[in-house]
C-alpha cells in the first residue's frame, strides 16, 4: 500500500505532537468529568474535607421533583424544537432551490440569528414578548386579536413554548443552509425525472427528495436534540427558570443547586450532571441507533 | 394560463420569503435602532425610527458603562484561546491522521466523543480545580477553559482534512530531509489552510457569544467578557432599553462586520460540523 510508506512512526515527533493538547484535554476535561463523578458520591463543602455519603446524592435526586420538572422541560424542548426547525429548514431550503431570485440574499440573512449570542437574542426576545410594548403583543392588537395578546413569558404554559420559538428562530436558518447544501449535491437527473413523470410537489418532496437527504437531516436532528439537552444561556437571561419552575432546565437546575442556593454543597449538583451526562449520551445513541436501524429497513 | 398561475405562484413565494426574512431580521434590525435612540424615545413608541442619530450612548456605553473594558477581555481571551486551539489541536490532528501509533482510534475516539458532552459534567469540577490552581476569576482560567472546550471539534474538522492530503507531498518532503516538525509547518498547515480557516471562525464566533463559562468562572466586573458584561448591565438598568440595545449592538457589530466580509467562509465555518 501506498500510505504505509507515509506512515513512518516517528515516536519523538508522536509525543511532542500529542502532549500540548492531552495535557489540555486531561487538565480541563478528562480530571473534571471524573472528579464530577467523584463529588456526587460525596458531600462537598468548601474549606472541609469530603464527606462520603454512599449514593444517597442519588437517593435524594430521584425524590427531587424540581429536578424531574427540569428533565420533563428539557426533553420537552430537545424532542419538538429539532423537528420544528427541521420542518421549516426543508420549506425553505427548497423555496430557495427553486432559484427565487435574491436567493443568495434570503440565505445570507436568515442565516444571521445563528451567529449571535444567546444573551443578545434572549434580551431581544424578551423585549419582542413584553407585554405592554413587545412586537407581538403590538402586532396582536393592530390586526384586532387583542384577546390573544398576553405575557409570554409569565404565564407557566405559555413560557416553555415562547422559549422554543426562540431557539427554532435562530435555528431554522442554520439548518435550512445544511440542507439546501445537500440538495444541491444530488444529482439534478433525478429530481427532473420526478418532474417530467408529473409527482405533485408534496409527494415528490416525500419520496423523492426528503429520502435522498436523509442522511443530513438525521444528522441536523441529532445535532439539534444535543444543543437542546444543553441549553443554559437563554432559560438564564430570559427567565431563569420561572415562572413557577416551568422553564427550568437541567442546566440552569445544576447552576442554581451549584451556584446560587445557600446549601454551598458541590456534591449534589455534580450527581445531577453525572445523571444527565449518562442521559445525553444514552439519548444520542439510542438515536443514532434508530436512525441506522431505520436506513437497514429500507435499503 | 399556465404561466399565469405559475408566476402568480412566485410572486406569492416571494411575498411568503420575503416576510419570513423579515422575521428573522427584523429583531435585529429593531435593535440596532433602538440603540440609536434614547430611552425617553423608545418608551414614547418603541418602534419609530430615530430622529436624530444619538451616536453619543456609543461612546457613553463604551466609557462609562465599561463596554470598553469587556469588549478589550473579550478580545483577549477569544483571540489567544483560538491561537491556541489553532496550533494544539493542528498539531494533534496532524497526528492522528499521519502517523500510526498504538492507541491512537482510542485516544481520537476519546476526543472525539467529547464534544457531545454536557458542559455541567465539567464546569462544577472545573470551578474547583480552577480555585485550586489560582486561576478562578481570571482571565487565564477561562481563556484555558475555551481551549479545552473547542479543541474536539477543532481536532476533528482538522483530522479528517489532513488525512486527506495526498501521501505523496509527505514523501517528497521527507525525500528533501524535511524533519516531522517541519513537514508539520510546511506542509500540513499550509495545505490545510482552509480548514484552518474554517475552524477559526467557528471557535472565534462560538467563543465571542460563549456564556456558560464566563458566568461561573469570572466575578469581577474588571474580568468581564461582553455577553456576561452586557447580562450584569441589563440586572442593574433593567428599565433602560436604549442603554441595553446599544450595548448588545457593541457586541453584534463586530460580527456583522466579519459577516458582510466573509459571509461565505462564516457560513461554511459555522456548518463544518453538521456536514458529514
Amino acid at each position: 500500500m501506498n500510505k504505509q510508506k507515509d506512515l513512518s512512526q516517528p515516536l519523538g515527533a508522536i509525543v511532542t505532537f500529542l502532549v500540548p493538547a492531552l495535557t489540555i484535554y486531561v487538565a480541563f476535561t478528562a480530571y473534571p468529568v471524573v472528579r464530577t463523578i467523584y463529588n456526587s458520591f460525596h458531600e462537598v463543602l468548601p474549606g472541609h474535607p469530603n464527606e462520603f455519603l454512599g449514593l444517597q446524592n442519588y437517593v435524594t435526586l430521584y425524590n427531587d421533583k424540581y429536578f424531574w420538572g427540569s428533565v420533563k422541560n428539557t426533553l420537552t424542548w430537545a424532542l419538538t424544537a429539532p423537528f420544528f426547525e427541521q420542518f421549516f429548514a426543508i420549506l425553505l431550503a427548497l423555496a430557495l432551490y427553486a432559484r427565487i431570485p435574491g436567493a443568495r440574499f434570503f440565505r445570507i440573512v436568515w442565516f444571521t440569528p445563528v451567529l449571535m449570542s444567546f444573551v443578545v437574542v434572549g434580551i431581544i426576545w424578551m423585549w419582542i414578548f413584553n407585554y405592554d410594548w413587545g412586537a407581538l403583543n403590538v402586532i396582536l392588537r393592530a390586526i384586532g386579536l387583542e384577546n390573544l395578546a398576553m405575557s409570554w413569558l409569565g404565564d407557566p404554559s405559555i413560557a416553555l413554548p415562547a422559549l422554543i420559538l426562540v431557539t427554532t428562530w435562530m435555528w431554522t436558518g442554520f439548518n435550512m443552509v445544511v440542507l439546501l447544501a445537500a440538495l444541491h449535491s444530488l444529482p439534478s437527473e433525478v429530481l427532473e425525472a420526478s418532474e417530467l413523470d408529473n409527482c405533485n410537489w408534496p409527494k415528490k418532496l416525500w419520496f423523492v427528495i426528503i429520502p435522498m437527504i436523509r442522511p443530513t437531516i438525521l444528522n441536523l436532528i441529532v445535532l439539534s436534540f444535543v444543543g437542546k439537552m444543553k441549553i443554559f444561556d437563554l432559560v438564564w437571561i430570559m427567565t431563569k427558570g420561572g415562572p413557577l419552575w416551568s422553564t427550568e432546565t437541567v442546566s440552569t437546575y445544576v447552576y442554581k443547586r451549584a451556584f446560587e442556593w445557600n446549601s454551598f454543597d458541590l456534591g449534589y449538583p455534580c450527581s445531577i450532571a453525572s445523571v444527565w451526562f449518562v442521559i445525553v449520551l444514552a439519548g444520542v445513541l439510542l438515536l443514532t441507533f434508530i436512525f441506522r436501524q431505520r436506513d437497514k429497513l429500507e435499503y | 394560463m399556465a404561466s399565469f398561475s405559475r408566476s402568480w405562484k412566485h410572486v406569492l413565494l416571494i411575498f411568503v420569503l420575503t416576510i419570513y426574512t423579515a422575521y428573522t431580521a427584523g429583531p435585529l434590525f429593531w435593535v440596532a435602532l433602538m440603540s440609536l435612540r434614547t430611552t425617553t424615545e423608545i418608551a414614547h413608541n418603541p418602534y419609530a425610527l430615530p430622529e436624530t442619530l444619538h451616536l453619543w450612548k456609543f461612546s457613553e456605553a463604551w466609557v462609562n458603562s465599561n463596554y470598553s473594558v469587556y469588549f478589550a477581555n473579550s478580545v483577549k481571551v477569544v483571540l489567544s484561546a483560538v491561537a491556541i486551539i489553532t496550533l494544539v489541536g493542528g498539531m494533534a490532528a496532524h497526528c492522528f491522521a499521519r502517523y500510526r501509533f498504538p492507541l491512537r482510534k482510542v485516544l481520537y475516539f476519546t476526543i472525539f466523543s467529547t464534544i457531545i458532552f454536557p458542559p455541567q459534567i465539567t464546569i462544577i469540577a472545573l470551578f474547583q480545580i480552577l480555585v485550586e490552581y489560582g486561576l478562578y476569576n481570571s482571565l487565564v482560567g477561562l481563556m484555558l477553559s475555551y481551549v479545552a472546550f473547542q479543541l474536539p471539534i477543532t481536532v476533528y474538522i482538522l483530522e479528517s482534512f489532513f488525512a486527506r492530503i495526498p501521501a505523496d507531498l509527505y514523501d517528497a518532503a521527507r525525500m528533501d530531509g524535511y524533519s516531522e516538525w517541519q513537514i508539520f509547518w510546511k506542509v500540513s498547515m499550509p495545505v490545510a489552510l482552509p480548514a484552518l480557516s474554517t475552524t477559526i471562525i467557528l471557535n472565534t464566533i462560538l467563543l465571542w457569544n460563549e456564556f456558560l463559562y464566563a458566568v461561573v468562572l469570572i466575578t469581577d466586573e474588571s474580568k468581564r467578557t461582553l455577553p456576561l458584561g452586557i447580562q450584569k448591565f441589563m440586572g442593574d438598568q433593567l428599565e433602560d432599553i436604549g442603554m441595553i440595545s446599544t450595548g448588545l449592538m457593541i457586541a453584534i457589530i463586530p460580527v456583522v462586520i466579519i459577516y458582510v466580509f466573509f459571509s461565505e467562509r462564516l457560513i461554511q465555518g459555522m456548518t463544518a460540523g453538521a456536514i458529514k
